[in-house]
């Protein structure tokens, strides 16, 4: 630095004054002299069979030898003990007339210790051409060394963890180019690297996002409102074959000194998104199975009511007919056969009842021996999707003699679903939201289920009518769920109640019969 | 016979209740009615024999739980289940626990006489095999001691020489007791005097 500064003074100062141009001449090998001796660098003059000749101040300094102990000696003394003496490779190289550019070596100081230098040499020739020895320039590069040592480790270091990163992460510039592609990013969006590498951020995006795409490189170029660093928002990626799938993009900026750089990361949300939609194909299924089966509980309890009193109707009809048939009375016959006719009609509108009955029934159910462990666990796991994230603490208590069960394991996945789902919901707006699903084998050989939560518990005026159809306490519901769960329960044999939970909030509970033959 | 058997009626709905017990008096039975199993069988000491016929679908006991009580307490009361409500399942049921029949409402009344024909039949077989059980009893309470021994033996499928040899007698001597027993039981063969013994000892 010095060394330039000095020269372009130099050359500045000649055409400013042509006068003093002689002077100026005439005092530059002084100048040179005092540029050598000022040097940081060491500079030193070696002859054609490395003996050193000049030893400047820079050299004393980094090799910790005065000039009086260097002038006459061999310049492979500074190489140190046990290394291979590179000198003469070198010399060789230059009496050939080479020079020798920014050559890294390791030599040794007087005081032993091993420094990193590097070298710069020249041949000096006299005017024929002829090469007289060697002029070296010697700088100590051991702390650049060692900090770009420290630079490479540190960048390793980052490179590792951005490769084991879950997000697909890619860099790009202010113009959208991409500088840098994550393992996750080539997987996630199907590039190679060097596919990747100078292509456009806007190839990962759907064609949907362009434009919200656009207004965000615009506010990076710094026109527009700012579009969020930090912040995470939805958006629909691209991969390399034009599929597109759901995704969540968080970019940040970093500004080095190439300038602002941004890193997007992006998460793949296509398990979130599927998992949703089988939930939503779920409860579109429930709720149509919902008015199926609430349908079918109307079909049935009209059965019921209805065909009281036509038995009563049929049985005093056909108890009159027997009547009749002992009297001897001649319009008895006649009456006789009005009455049978009017008892064949009674069974007539019994039978459309029993018809009306089969046709909503969705054919029988179809039970099998099923573990009950993993038959809940299923069904909370739908149940569940979401409510670890809305802090609701979920414990499972397993009565741990393991029970198979004779069930339409759908019907009873209904059932729990139902009943978890009530169960997390009712906690949305308490503090404490603990959800428990335990189970427990009774001496009868049923089973019986508890869903216990810690919401605000039932009212008694709710708990009344709990378990009638189309009684919610829900916005959106249709009221069905516990009234149908119950049904289902109650055709396997079992019974179905609600019960408050001593640790606050409500408990419902269901037994099952156990398969016959155990597990 | 003591008398015609009697119809237990069950049903929790006084008008289909009425309407029952009109249909089968016109039949020319002797009906009784109670407005639940549990009225019911608070009485059943003094039930007056013959059968059931009892709604299904009724609270506190239903009749699936009558019918299986009634099978615990072993009494000759067979049962006909009646419902508004029937399906499959349901009438699979009721017939393994041993019904005599499942009748859905509204039932043609052909159908309801004809399962309380077969009901009477089973009772009244019931009858006849509660009193072969007693005179046979009876004849067995005249057995010796000794006949007993090699009445139990024969019904094991002993020969008389194994028999002989166990008891330490003559292979004579066990002939002599075994045409005893034969007579005093009024067997007319070996395979007639192991069902007998059966018959007795099941309510030993």
């Amino acid at each position: 630095m010095q060394q330039s500064t000095a020269l372009t003074a130099g050359e500045h100062l000649a055409p400013a004054s042509p006068d003093h141009a002689a002077t100026f001449a005439s005092s530059a090998s002084d100048r040179l002299a005092a540029l050598v001796t000022s040097s940081d660098d060491a500079i030193i003059g070696k002859t054609l069979d490395g003996l050193v000749v000049d030893w400047n101040r820079g050299a004393e300094a980094i090799f910790g030898y005065g000039a009086a102990e260097m002038i006459g000696q061999p310049i492979a003394m500074l190489v140190p003990a046990g290394e291979a003496d590179d000198i003469a490779p070198l010399l060789d190289r230059l009496k050939r007339g080479e020079r020798i550019d920014h050559y890294e070596t390791r030599r040794r100081r007087k005081d032993g210790a091993i420094i990193d230098v590097s070298l710069t040499i020249s041949p000096i020739r006299d005017r024929d051409g002829r090469i007289l020895g060697f002029s070296k320039v010697a700088r100590d590069v051991t702390l650049l060394r060692r900090q770009r040592a420290l630079v490479e480790r540190s960048e390793a270091h980052l490179k590792s963890i951005l490769e084991t990163v879950p997000d697909a992460m890619v860099v790009f510039d202010a113009e959208g180019r991409i500088q840098s592609f994550s393992q996750t990013a080539q997987t996630l969006f199907g590039y190679r690297p060097e596919e990747a590498a100078g292509l456009n951020i806007d190839q990962l995006m759907a064609p949907q996002e362009r434009e919200a795409h656009e207004a965000f490189m615009a506010w990076l170029a710094g026109a527009g409102q700012n579009l969020g660093i930090g912040q995470t928002r939805p958006v629909t990626a691209r991969r390399h074959d034009g599929t597109l799938f759901p995704a969540e993009l968080t970019i940040g900026e970093m500004r080095s000194t190439s300038g602002r750089l941004f890193t997007g990361f992006a998460r793949d949300l296509t398990e979130k998104a599927e998992n949703e939609k089988r939930l939503r194909d779920l409860q579109a299924e429930l709720v149509h199975i919902a008015r199926f089966t609430a349908m079918g509980e109307m079909a049935s309890t009209l059965a019921h009511e209805l065909n009281q009193p036509l038995t009563a109707i049929a049985s005093y009809l056909n108890g009159c007919r027997r009547l009749l048939a002992a009297s001897h009375d001649p319009q008895a016959e006649i009456l006789s056969h009005a009455v049978e006719r009017a008892a064949d009609q009674a069974l007539r509108a019994g039978e459309i009842i029993r018809r009306l009955r089969g046709f909503v029934r969705r054919g029988e159910t179809e039970r099998a021996a099923t573990n009950l462990t993993v038959l809940i666990e299923e069904a909370c796991a739908l149940a569940l999707l979401g409510a670890r994230e809305h802090g609701v603490r979920v414990n499972f208590a397993f009565d741990n003699r393991e029970r198979w069960v004779l069930v339409d394991k759908i019907q009873i996945q209904q059932v729990v679903l139902n009943l978890v789902r009530n169960a997390v919901e009712a906690m949305q707006d308490s503090a404490f939201r603990e959800l428990t699903i335990s189970t427990a084998v009774l001496k009868t050989d049923s089973v019986i289920v508890c869903v216990a939560d810690t919401g605000p518990g039932i009212s008694e005026a709710v708990a009344a009518q709990l378990f009638q159809p189309f009684v919610t306490t829900k916005r959106h519901g249709m009221g069905v769920g516990l009234s149908i769960s119950r049904t289902i329960v109650e055709a396997h044999g079992g019974h179905l109640w609600m019960e408050p939970n001593p640790a606050g909030g409500t408990m419902f509970l269901f037994t099952i019969k156990g398969a016959p033959d155990g597990g | 016979m003591a008398g015609d058997p009697v119809i237990h009626l069950i049903d929790d709905d006084g008008e289909v209740r009425a309407a029952i017990a009109f249909l089968l008096t016109s039949h020319g039975f002797a009906v009784r009615v109670y407005a639940s199993a549990a009225v019911f069988l608070e009485s059943i000491a003094s039930a007056q024999p013959g059968c059931i016929v009892s709604d299904i679908r009724m609270p506190e006991i239903s009749g699936l739980e009558l019918l299986h009580r009634i099978k615990q307490l072993n009494l000759n009361l067979p049962i006909i289940l009646i419902t508004g409500h029937g399906d499959v399942p349901l009438a699979v049921d009721v017939m393994k626990a041993g019904a005599v029949d499942f009748l859905e409402k509204p039932f043609a009344d052909e159908a309801l006489i004809a399962a309380i024909g077969n009901a009477i039949d089973q009772f009244e077989a019931g009858v006849r095999r509660d009193e072969e059980t007693a005179a046979i009893r009876e004849r067995f309470n005249t057995l010796s001691a000794r006949e007993r021994e090699i009445l139990g033996q024969l019904v094991a499928g002993l020969p008389n020489k194994v028999i002989a040899y166990e008891l330490s007698i003559s292979a004579r001597t066990v002939e002599v007791h075994r045409a005893s027993v034969m007579t005093k039981m009024r067997a007319r063969s070996l395979s007639q005097l192991v069902r007998m013994a059966l018959l007795a000892l099941e309510f030993q």
